[in-house]
């Protein structure tokens, strides 16, 4: 069986939403093919592989998730807008998806696909052009910014009434997970927060778990979820139709166009890591050398 | 393995495949996106995306393309070449984008395809009305579901081997026929019995129940003894690199000059004046082209002449394109009018498009002057097939002149044929037609160079921006200055080279062995379009619009020239 | 006024929303958190709906549960064609009410897997897929045969019937519930079908088809 590589390895790893670990009850999942044990107990949480269940593994709460690691982990990325006071912090919600964790990380960047996979919310045809935008890798930071994205969209969120050319910031601060900060509705000067923290459970099948950090005093929670998983919900066919599954970082394995700037970058930052888990890793070909 | 991927095996009945339908097929763990365009062609592909790998299987045929659902890619029928990216809508697909094709012949009632390069098709069966049953799924290997097919032929029978996979045979329980049985090898633990009969029995229906019943049978008996033994491993599927050129996004689109021979295989009076062929490919099919793009046609006399494409999305067996008889001829249209017959070859080169048409606009205008109409008519096929809005004008002195008036006639209120007008009234239409811009409106106008002119001054002052006024020039009228003489230097190939009064940049290049693509070679066409890193060009041409000229970054090396003394080109 | 209790990821609640939708009702949607709220389960839900499940309809006061009910409901009263629901002809009321059986037991198994796999339900999987796998058996061939014998929907009239609709969500979500359709191109034509009816609507996970003008 495939392991992951130091590099993965030695991240904090999204193992459940807050709430789906009651006290008393073990709640029982699956990370990089291992299963593991969640317990809520009188002195807090504890995590656990199922075949070492006397050797607690690392646990951490935030951003209304438990995280854990099968390693030492580094500090979880940061997301400062989380903590301010008047946000709507919620968990959208928790979908099993069979895909690998870096292809659904790739599909969260894209832009390109919003008229004809999310139509008349996201995107709508015919304003279907992806506008040149920028992109970096900060190696010290260790994550990849995509920044300057516009896109126009007839309906960018659960408060928003018409169509209007909205504005994306990407972060990828994770190689399994991806925040972006769009045009908030409400407030021009700030920036609604969404995030997807995949959960490995294997190389091709992940656990999307969903963040939503909004300025809105409208809407119900309940409203917002149904925003966030009517959207994800039409990208998971699609991801759960890509073939092959794991997202391969040979660049010839699939054809990119400029408003994949971002994709491309991920995927070479994910070699540079030497990511070796839920991707095909390139591998030189004779004729190239 | 590699023998059996060569080999054909039956991978849909011919009826899977009814109107604007994707069928999802396999073949030894290949799978298949299988459609028929409108035109009757059978399409098996690669069930996968160049883009991004999502099966095609679950795309939309639209008759002559099929889309897919990720990110509206379109490919074309029979080529299964990218025509339209709408993340880019601006740029025609300029890179040979295609996806992997498969062979396919339609036989007996079922589609035949291979895995890999096959064999010459060798028909397994003789020509008779075959008559196909239910194609039965069974999940056990192709191997053992063959040895008990075999083995369920009528006792005292001997099944006759067509295939490796196929036998003629009666099968027991049967009405008597000699059936001709096939095995489809999906996978490594997946088979698809096809079975045909000889002829449609007198009573169709119930005969196919009866089969359909005896092969259930076979198949629960097959899957029970296949459940005994652990399910093979599927095959894993080998996925081609894509070329270098399309691993990376190239900045600049350089035209290709491969040449291609095709057949007259028509020529016919287009209108007054104007001569239509199509030239047909001598086999198979002619490259992915796109709405807007040309051919250079390369004459008997020696002559290359540029011709716009007039086919519609996914006719690829030939393109049509319209000469018009020039009094004035330099000899390109009086030699097609004289010396060019049916039947005749020609070398014609890959299809370039520099005139691409725009899919996202609310509406979409287009203006034609006479045989401005070629590039236009194709644009507007494909704006019909799509549903998309678009009106047609065309220009012509009189309706005799109207060119393809026939073709005209099915895009219904959509076409405004303006005839006869004089230059006034002409004016006044053009400002009618034009009129204010909206968001997202696209106007495209080809035809004479006065009619340009006209048309781009009336955008500019009804408020239209340049990059929503797209025109093609047929030939540059304009008088050329030679008389600038400066310094040009080749930032990658390391060369500076003078360029003298009275000569080209272009010739220049060549003479110091650069290879430089070009065609039209009086500024119009676009091929020899090249970066400018430094200096200030003087633009002569007519196919960049003032702000690409402005902004002094690129240039066309056959006819425009240098204002500063050294020009510093990305060659 | 009608209103839905509605879960946009559900099946059944979709079965209502297409039907609506195809026959142009205008209705007020409360979303219902089902997942990962289990507000069905609530006290204030359970005064509505005391089974727990999604949907629930209401009109004019009326209070329904059950997705095949609410359909049958919705065509009787407001289909002014009569062809949803033929309230009329005694032969093909009986062969719906067949279909809408088969579209519980494809609740039952491709539904289930669907949940177990997606929202985490305590179900045995490989037995949901098993089961689905048999029951599309059964409807390929029905509907394989009712190609040939000039038949497009699951009952005999010339027209779909609430047993398309209510059949239609579960199948054309299985790939997410690992139920590929692959091995069932007459079931993969008729979704086609169904998706071709004039005011169809799709779900999250349904994919629209390219409109089929005749040529």
């Amino acid at each position: 069986m495939n392991r992951p590589n130091p590099y993965l390895n030695d991240h904090w790893h999204v193992v459940a939403g807050n709430e789906a670990v009651a006290s008393g009850q073990p709640f029982r999942t699956v990370l990089f093919d291992v299963p593991i044990i969640i317990q809520r107990l009188a002195d807090g949480l504890r995590v656990t592989a199922a075949l070492a269940p006397e050797k607690p593994l690392p646990v951490l709460e935030r951003y209304g998730f438990i995280w854990t690691s099968l390693g030492t982990p580094m500090p979880l990325f940061e997301i400062p807008e989380y903590d301010e006071a008047d946000r709507r912090n919620m968990n959208a919600g928790s979908l099993g998806v069979a895909v690998s964790a870096p292809r659904a990380i790739e599909n969260f960047l894209d832009m390109g696909h919003f008229p004809y996979v999310h139509t008349d919310i996201l995107g709508a045809e015919p304003h279907t052009e992806v506008k040149e935008y920028d992109v970096e890798v900060s190696a010290e930071r260790g994550e990849v910014l995509a920044t300057r994205c516009r896109f126009f969209q007839p309906r960018a969120a659960t408060s928003s009434a018409g169509g209007q050319e909205v504005e994306y910031v990407y972060r990828v601060p994770h190689p399994y997970c991806s925040v972006l900060y769009k045009s908030c509705p409400s407030d021009e000067n700030r920036r609604d927060v969404i995030a997807i923290f995949c959960q490995p459970v294997g190389e091709e099948r992940i656990v999307a778990h969903m963040l939503q950090s909004l300025i809105d005093d409208v809407s119900t929670i309940t409203d917002m979820r149904r925003f966030q998983q009517t959207i994800f919900g039409q990208d998971k066919p699609i991801l759960e139709n890509q073939y092959p599954k794991k997202l391969p970082l040979d660049p010839r394995a699939e054809t990119p166009i400029r408003a994949d700037k971002s994709a491309i970058a991920y995927r070479r930052w994910l070699s540079q890591m030497g990511v070796n888990y839920g991707v095909i890793p390139l591998v030189p070909r004779v004729a190239d050398v | 393995m590699s023998e059996l991927s060569a080999a054909w095996h039956p991978i849909a009945s011919s009826e899977d495949l009814p109107y604007r339908h994707v069928f999802h097929g396999q073949l030894l763990g290949r799978e298949f996106a299988v459609w028929r365009a409108d035109d009757g062609n059978v399409n098996v592909w690669e069930n996968r995306c160049l883009h991004r790998g999502v099966r095609l299987s679950i795309g939309i045929n639209e008759g002559a393309e099929l889309k897919c659902q990720y990110h509206g890619w379109r490919y074309a029928n029979r080529t299964a070449g990218c025509t339209y990216i709408p993340a880019h809508p601006a740029d025609a697909p300029a890179r040979r984008i295609t996806n992997r094709t498969y062979p396919v012949i339609e036989f007996a009632g079922l589609v035949w395809s291979a895995a890999g390069a096959a064999d010459a098709f060798v028909e397994p069966l003789q020509e008779a009305d075959w008559f196909a049953l239910r194609p039965i799924p069974v999940t056990a290997t192709p191997e053992m579901v063959r040895d008990k097919v075999v083995a369920a032929a009528e006792p005292g029978s001997e099944p006759v081997r067509l295939t490796e996979f196929g036998y003629s045979m009666k099968l027991a329980g049967g009405r008597g026929e000699d059936a001709a049985v096939f095995i489809q090898p999906v996978d490594a633990g997946r088979a698809v019995i096809r079975a045909l009969l000889p002829e449609t029995p007198a009573q169709p229906l119930a005969t196919l129940r009866h089969y359909n019943a005896l092969l259930n049978a076979l198949r629960e008996q097959i899957e029970r003894t296949a459940r005994e033994a652990p399910a093979p491993e599927p095959i894993e599927p080998e996925y081609e690199p894509v070329s270098l050129e399309l691993a990376t996004m190239p900045e600049l689109r350089l035209g290709t000059r491969t040449s291609i021979r095709v057949r007259v295989a028509r020529k016919y009076d287009a209108g007054e004046g104007v001569i239509g062929l199509d030239l047909a490919a001598l086999e198979g099919h002619l490259p992915t082209f796109q709405p807007g793009a040309h051919i250079d046609v390369h004459l008997p006399n020696g002559l290359v002449r540029q011709y716009s494409i007039t086919n519609g999305p996914g006719e690829q067996l030939h393109y049509g394109i319209g000469v018009k008889r020039e009094p004035e001829s330099r000899g390109g249209s009086s030699t097609i009018a004289e010396a060019v017959r049916e039947g005749d070859l020609l070398a014609i080169s890959e299809p370039r498009n520099n005139f691409p048409l725009r899919r996202d606009a609310t509406r979409t205008t287009l203006i034609a002057g006479g045989i401005g109409i070629t590039p236009l008519l194709a644009m507007a096929k494909n704006l019909f097939g799509s549903r998309l809005e678009f009106d047609f004008h065309v220009f012509a002195r009189s309706q005799q002149h109207l060119p393809f008036a026939d073709a005209l006639e099915r895009f219904g209120d959509h076409v405004s044929p303006h005839i006869g007008l004089d230059a006034a009234e002409t004016g006044r239409t053009l400002e009618e037609i034009v009129g204010s811009y909206s968001f997202a409106r696209h106007l495209y106008v080809c035809g004479p160079a006065p009619m340009l002119e006209l048309v781009r001054a009336l955008a500019a002052r009804n408020g239209w921006p340049d990059e929503a006024v797209h025109f093609e020039y047929f030939k540059n009228t304009r008088e050329i200055d030679q008389s600038s003489s400066f310094t040009v230097e080749l930032a990658r190939s390391a060369l500076t080279l003078e360029v003298p009064a009275g000569r080209t940049i272009l010739e220049v290049l060549r003479e110091n062995g650069v290879e430089a693509p070009s065609s039209c070679e009086q500024g119009a066409c676009g091929t020899c379009l090249t970066k400018v890193l430094e200096g200030t060009p003087d633009h002569q041409d007519v196919y960049l619009n003032e702000t690409e000229k402005q902004a002094n970054a690129s240039m066309l090396t056959c006819v425009s020239r240098s204002l500063s003394d050294k020009l510093v080109l990305d060659i | 006024m009608i209103t839905l209790y509605d879960f946009e990821l559900s099946g059944n609640c979709y079965k209502p929303r297409l039907l609506m939708s195809i026959l142009g009702l205008t209705y007020e949607t409360v979303p219902v958190d089902f997942y990962p709220g289990r507000e069905h389960k609530s006290e204030a839900f359970l005064k509505l709906n005391p089974f727990g499940e999604l949907p629930v309809l209401v009109d004019d006061g009326l209070v329904l549960r059950d997705s095949q009910a609410i359909l049958i409901y919705l065509a009787s009263k407001y289909d002014k064609t009569g062809q949803w629901y033929p309230l009329s002809d005694p032969a093909v009321l009986a062969e719906i009410a067949i279909w809408h059986d088969f579209a519980n037991r494809i609740t039952a198994t491709a539904s289930a897997a669907r949940l177990g796999l997606s929202m985490f339900y305590d179900v045995d999987i490989e037995a949901a897929q098993a089961g689905a796998h048999q029951l599309f058996r059964l409807l390929d061939e029905h509907l394989w045969f009712g190609e040939r014998e000039g038949r497009d929907w699951l009952c005999a009239p010339s027209h779909p019937t609430t047993a398309d609709i209510a059949c239609f969500p579960y199948v054309a979500l299985s790939e997410e519930a690992g139920v590929p359709r692959q091995d069932y191109p007459a079931i993969r034509r008729w979704l086609d079908r169904v998706k071709r009816i004039p005011g169809f609507t799709v779900m999250s996970g349904v994919f629209p088809a390219g409109p089929a003008i005749e040529a």
